[in-house]
């Protein structure tokens, strides 16, 4: 209990709540900016914790950290760009949401899930950091390729009309990523001989070029002669999501939330593969699949639960074992260390009170995330009043420099402007977007995992089928797909057996 | 064109690129050295050769479905099946001409000139105002917020380096 009251009184100080405010603020604007990373807004935050005490420095990355979680699903309603690469699942129904009026309704439900799906994960945090570190340090390279298949299995729910098409769509997402340097060998891949190509196609470059250039296409090809002026993007209610709407979907958000914390647990996997996989699992366990990817609040619930809810869960790994599941939780591991907290068993020993500080700051930037998310509807709802065609401009230089800044490199802008091109082309011949992402997010893993785990095996493929994680993970990437290839046999029997009728 | 048109000109096309693709893997990508290094030519070439598989199964689909199933949809989608192709290739120039500003002249210079370029030509604006405020704008806001407050480097050219 003192221990507690200790915790409380360092997280509690002006200095603390300020720090922890600052780097959901900063955190939240480079998150809904696309282009601009949380890690970015990390880097640039870790200079500034050098100077302030544990736990207010601590608090400052966890805040930065989490209100960039949070901020991507911003742009990615507002826009349908997704400012992160963990927002991708959130466009498939926010945007749409946007489109039909319900804008502020999606991000206010975007937040209030966050918020949940973050706090929740903390509670699992503290409640099973021992057993699920345990867990999730087991899962070698073979056991993450085959999280990473089941992931991948999930493609067959997003495919929309036609199953090849989405598997084509797939395929060419994984062939995107495959170009540029090889992870493992360092051998150049598709480069032709170019320095630029060498560093391949960065993920988030690619999200920019697939999501911004067709809006930013369609908003340019708009015939103004008939209107002769400029329209607003939609017409905007600025209302909150009612409680009742929440209290519906709570077991929709606890699903997500464990789904996330799962995933989180496990380094070198993220938010993206979980919003995707919650994303998934909320369309399959539905009463309305077919409204999904037209604007229903469980398409914005499931991944913005899932994906706020791996912030809980990388901190199990980097806690109690100091590995830090993705480059954001990198940085916030090297502020620990700069200031004597030594991530592993001994840290909850020796420093029991910070660690507790640390687990209030969490829940202080989560209350900062809500406040600053829900004040800022009013104000962010109004980029919806801008002219689509003005808008378009400014999308147009945001979205430039925000694939410039990556890595400084106008490489980059040539990347984004060909694949936002390409994307524009395949949606107008069908071939669904959402199955590229899905390649592109999980291809890199896929390929190393699988290599990896090969070169331990010797070649041996035993690896794959002598561990019951490996088994459980495959069966359940072969039941998406049974299952997926049969309903949409039967729904091609239904078309038909209409035509048959209506042709009799 | 109609759906299964349209499926035969992509299945096509998707078979010309999985063939140029896994031609270019074998030819230019090394293989493994077996006993567990599969080697960085595994994965491309396994995605080469599904695409071309997945492309036939597309082409024989849309020659077997000529006039059945898929006529119904595309007769309720037609509309929304109309590409661009200008925007689209203005957009493409201007992007790749807006890359290649950026470093010879750096940013204050090209997005002026990208934002009057585009506001002229792809919106057809011609209000002096307009452009003056837009360009000045969106160029002083950005350089402000992202280069002085938030610290993020944007580009300084070879040619001409201001900001």
């Amino acid at each position: 209990m003192e221990l507690f009251l200790n915790a409380f009184a360092l997280a509690f100080t002006p200095m603390s709540i300020a720090a922890i405010g600052l780097g959901a603020l900063v955190g939240l604007i480079f998150g809904s900016i696309p282009g601009l990373t949380f890690t970015v807004a990390l880097a640039l935050a870790l200079p500034i914790s050098f100077n302030l005490d544990a736990v207010p420095a601590i608090g400052l990355l966890l805040g930065t950290y989490i209100g960039g979680m949070t901020g991507g699903s911003v742009s990615a309603i507002l826009l349908g760009i997704p400012g992160t690469p963990s927002a991708a699942a959130t466009v498939l129904d926010g945007y749409p949401m946007t489109k039909r009026g319900d804008a502020s309704i999606a991000l206010g439900t975007a937040v209030i899930v966050s918020v949940f799906g973050g706090l929740f994960s903390l509670a699992i945090m503290i409640v099973s950091v021992d057993l699920v570190s345990k867990v999730a340090i087991g899962f070698g390279p073979a056991e993450i390729f085959a999280l990473v298949l089941f992931g991948f299995s999930t493609i067959c729910g997003l495919c929309g009309n036609s199953l090849i098409k989405g598997l084509v769509a797939g395929v060419l997402g994984l062939m995107v990523m495959t170009i540029g340097l090889d992870a493992i060998e360092g051998v150049p891949r598709m480069t032709f001989g170019s320095v630029n190509m060498m560093q391949g196609v960065n993920l988030l470059v690619a999200l920019i070029g697939l999501f911004a250039v067709p809006f930013i296409i369609e908003a340019f090809s708009e015939d103004r002669t008939k209107s002769g002026r400029m329209k607003k993007m939609v017409s905007v209610r600025p209302e909150l999501p009612p409680f009742g709407l929440l209290f519906r979907n709570i077991w929709l958000m606890i699903r997500s939330s464990l789904i996330g914390t799962g995933i989180g647990a496990i380094p070198g996997t993220g938010g993206a593969i979980a919003s995707f996989l919650a994303y998934d699992n909320a369309k399959r366990f539905s009463r309305k699949p077919e409204t999904f990817g037209k604007g229903n609040i469980e398409g914005v619930i499931a991944p913005e639960a899932a994906n706020n809810a791996v912030t809980g869960g990388t901190l199990i790994p980097l806690l109690s074992l100091g590995i830090p599941g993705d480059p954001a939780t990198a940085i916030v591991l090297a502020g620990m260390m700069i200031h004597g907290l030594v991530p592993g068993p001994a840290l909850f020993m020796n420093h029991a009170t910070e660690v507790y500080g640390i687990y209030i700051a969490v829940i202080i930037a989560y209350v900062w995330v809500l406040g600053l998310q829900l004040l800022g509807i009013r104000v962010f709802v109004h980029v919806l009043r801008v002219p689509r065609e003005i808008l378009a401009v400014i999308v147009l230089v945001l979205c430039a420099i925000g694939a410039y800044s990556i890595r400084n490199s106008e490489f980059d802008i040539y990347a984004m402007a060909i694949i936002g091109v390409a994307a524009y082309l395949l949606v107008a011949v069908r071939i669904p977007i959402t199955p590229i992402i899905l390649g592109m997010v999980l291809g890199p893993n896929l390929e190393n995992e699988f290599r990896t785990a090969m070169m331990l095996s010797e070649g041996k493929l035993d690896i794959f089928y002598t561990s019951p994680t490996v088994i459980i993970f495959l069966s359940l990437a072969a039941l998406v797909i049974i299952f997926q290839s049969l309903s949409e046999l039967k729904m091609k029997r239904k078309e038909k057996q209409k035509v048959n009728f209506s042709d009799a | 064109m109609t759906d299964h048109a349209r499926n035969y000109v992509v299945g096509l096309l998707l078979l010309t690129l999985s063939v140029v693709w896994t031609w270019l893997v074998i030819v230019t990508i090394p293989a493994g050295f077996g006993d567990g290094d599969i080697g960085p030519r595994a994965f491309p070439l396994m995605f080469g050769l599904c695409l071309g598989f997945l492309s036939v199964i597309l082409l024989l689909k849309s020659l077997m479905n000529r006039q059945k199933v898929e006529t119904a949809r595309s007769l309720a989608t037609e509309d929304q099946l109309i590409i661009h192709w200008l925007p689209s290739a203005l957009l493409l120039i201007e992007l790749l001409g807006y890359g290649y500003l950026l470093k010879t002249v750096g940013f204050v210079i090209s997005t002026p000139i990208l934002v009057v370029f585009v506001m002229f030509i792809n919106l057809r604006v011609r209000s002096v105002k307009m452009f003056l405020g837009m360009s000045i704008g969106i160029t002083l806001v950005c350089w402000l917020v992202f280069e002085k407050v938030l610290g993020i480097y944007l580009a300084n050219g070879w040619l001409i380096n201001i900001g």
